[in-house]
């Protein structure tokens, strides 16, 4: 231990004391996407004792171009991206417990994943899922660093609960119809940048330096070379639904949860969320077109995606065509609209 | 003279990152609705507001001499 973790162990912050820390430490990291294998990676080499990762998704070609961890291999075999993960993980440091869940991020399986975690990457592609951390971790008490990228672009902000203000003391609503890596493409800098901070951020919270966090939001641009810390700590609101004195956890209930339906015999999910009605359509068109072509008419929009075929309505119902499986519709509408 | 700072989408929609409003006095609510009007910027209104880099929520009195800054928060990871 003490070679493998000599430079880390002599870089002072940490030292002996804080290396122990960080073998006693168990991080759960939501999404093992980009910013996920990145952290995952990172946290794995820097001895964190335990990780807990969980995905929906399989390993596809379009992923290898910044998902650190994956390789040709994992794509041909379609590989749940949490097991290529682990299998990775475990290749790169045996001497940490590293724990895989392929399933979906809901507020029944996260919950018991946060409650034994000292501190939460959010390494997810959509905001339904990051405000149910959000409200999941301030019920939990559990510090969580939200992190997000696409093209060149990136942000970041630590969420201590009951010091920092949270992400819904930032946003009242779910931020929808923002640009996905789908739509506005992503190249690696912006996720490791994002990562890196991440890192950063949890190796001072598992060894004990919350004064060392950072108190902002910050946000960058490594294409247009701009960087900016917003100060957020006068936002943190007494009101609020989800850290407040009077909390009602909103993501966690079930009204506001997205609705999800096999239909029977058509090889299709629906959908229905409250925030996709929120979504200008003629921004979501623009969006879309980047993708493929997209028919409107009075009522609804189509549009092919990969195999699917996505029927979006106007009263927030979204059906994916080309598959009976929740956790995949879930998952090419997060790709598509970030929802 | 009022600074405004695009960013993400707002900025590639706009065609560009900074743009100079010669004004004196404006509200940020009035700034989003002829940005909104002059680049059809329609999702403007789920961006993040920091005026001098401080968070705004609330609609906001701005001056000359202010940056205002408009971040749309991204999704993906």
């Amino acid at each position: 231990m003490e070679e493998r973790y000599s430079r880390q162990i002599r870089f002072k912050q940490i030292g002996e004391e804080g290396q122990k820390r960080l073998a006693d430490s168990h991080v759960l990291i939501v999404g093992a996407g980009a910013l996920g294998t990145a952290g995952a990676e990172g946290l794995s080499r820097a001895g964190v004792g335990t990780i807990t990762i969980i995905d929906r998704d399989y390993v596809e070609w379009s992923n290898l171009q910044r998902q650190q961890l994956y390789t040709e291999s994992d794509a041909k075999l379609r590989m749940p991206k949490a097991m290529a993960a682990k299998e990775h993980l475990s290749a790169i440091n045996s001497e940490i417990h590293i724990e895989a869940y392929v399933t979906e991020g809901t507020a029944e399986t996260l919950e018991p994943l946060i409650e034994k975690a000292d501190v939460v990457i959010d390494a997810t592609d959509n905001f339904e899922t990051r405000m149910l951390i959000n409200d999941l971790a301030q019920k939990t008490k559990t510090p969580w660093v939200y992190g997000a990228c696409v093209s060149s672009q990136g942000m970041f902000m630590t969420v201590i609960p009951g010091e920092t203000p949270c992400l819904s003391c930032l946003f009242e609503q779910i931020p929808v119809g923002g640009a996905t890596c789908d739509t506005a493409g992503i190249i690696p800098p912006a996720v490791h940048i994002v990562s890196a901070y991440q890192q950063a951020e949890a190796l001072k919270l598992l060894t004990g330096q919350k004064e060392a966090i950072q108190r902002g939001f910050v946000t960058f641009d490594v294409w247009n070379n701009s960087h900016m810390k917003i100060n957020v700590n006068h936002v943190r609101r007494e009101e609020c639904p989800s850290c407040g004195a009077n909390a009602v956890y909103p993501y966690l209930q079930d009204w506001n949860t997205p609705k999800a339906a096999v239909l029977c015999g058509r090889d299709t999910v629906q959908v229905r969320s409250e925030s996709l009605k929120r979504i200008p359509k003629q921004e979501l068109i623009k969006r879309l077109k980047t993708i493929g072509k997209v028919e409107a008419n009075a009522f609804l929009l189509h549009i092919f995606y990969e195999d699917f075929r996505i029927v979006i309505f106007n009263d927030g119902r979204a059906l994916v065509h080309g598959t009976n499986d929740v956790k995949e519709a879930n998952s090419v509408l997060a790709r598509v609209i970030g929802l | 003279m009022i600074k405004i700072l695009l960013f993400a989408g707002l900025a590639e929609q706009a065609g560009t990152q900074a743009i100079e409003i010669d004004m004196e006095q404006a509200t940020t609510d009035e700034i989003k609705a002829s940005l909104k009007e002059q680049y059809g910027l329609e999702s403007i209104d789920t961006a993040m507001i920091a005026v001098n880099e401080s968070y705004v929520k609330e609609n906001t009195s701005v001056s000359s001499g202010d940056t205002v800054a408009i971040i749309p928060p991204v999704s993906g990871g």
